[in-house]
């Protein structure tokens, strides 16, 4: 079983290398908020995989669901901000955004 | 085993796609498939209500939220990357997969396991009795993003003497 959990553990750290490689790189706010969200699906595939080979699925399935519900609001929220630069700055461009005043 | 990995194999492409694909569009449509993805691998590790969550929530709502904001901003796409960022990227991919497996390969073993028994009685009694306190919490976040879109997308005070 440990095996198995190594494998899971291997894909979500390489789910997580990928979301903070492009949060480091990219310009595009759209892009950035994709990679928040891999990042996301890396460490949920963590808890419900440690659940899985720890016996304790019911619980690691409880807390992905709060995971998944908190990842939903922060979603919209995000969204909305980025709707509201995009009407002020006409860009997307993450680099427009240090040149805010106030 | 095999499956497993086939599927653990198609989640990490798509992510890479979601990121590398120019065309938001294109980018957002292989998250949802990296999603749906999770979602099966959710369920082959016998947690069915987190992959129901996962592909309705994540791979459904999400994934309507990204094209509406999509098509909100349509010149998202005009914004220009660095050239550099997809050359290196599979340079930065094999030297942390490298890495990744050495240092999992190592630390795994010297890790200690944490006591745990098998789990008894139903998911819902575990979601509902243990851990009342985070649905709590899930109530006070999502009024807390309801609340932080209103603000955002208020009318101002002259748009309505207009």
């Amino acid at each position: 079983m440990s095996n198995l959990w190594f494998l899971y553990l291997f894909f979500s750290a390489l789910l997580i290398f990928i979301g903070l490689y492009c949060l480091l790189t990219m310009r595009n706010l759209i892009k950035l908020f994709i990679a928040v969200e891999i990042i996301s699906k890396g460490v949920s595939l963590a808890i419900v995989a440690t659940g899985a080979v720890k016996n304790n699925i019911l619980l690691a399935q409880s807390l992905a669901i709060t995971y998944i519900v908190v990842e939903v609001a922060l979603v919209a929220t995000a969204l909305a901000l980025i709707i509201n630069i995009y009407k002020k700055n006409k860009s997307l461009d993450v680099r427009l955004l240090s040149k805010l005043k106030g | 085993m095999v499956i497993q990995i086939i599927l653990l194999c198609g989640l990490v492409i798509f992510s890479g796609l979601a990121i590398l694909l120019k065309d938001l569009l294109k980018a957002a449509l292989a998250l949802a498939a990296a999603s749906l993805f999770l979602g099966i691998i959710f369920f082959r590790l016998s947690a069915p209500y987190a992959g129901v969550f996962e592909i309705s929530v994540v791979a459904g709502l999400i994934t309507v939220l990204f094209i509406l904001t999509i098509a909100l901003t349509r010149k998202g796409d005009e914004v220009t990357e660095a050239r550099l960022v997809k050359l290196a990227f599979p340079i930065f991919l094999i030297l942390f997969l490298i890495i990744d497996g050495l240092v999992m390969k190592s630390l795994l073993q010297k890790i200690p396991a944490l006591p745990s028994g098998p789990e008894r009685g139903t998911f819902g009694e575990v979601l509902w009795k243990q851990r009342t306190f985070d649905l709590v919490a899930q109530v006070g976040v999502i009024l807390a993003g309801v609340l932080a879109v209103l603000a955002l997308f208020r009318k101002k005070e002259e748009d309505k003497d207009e």
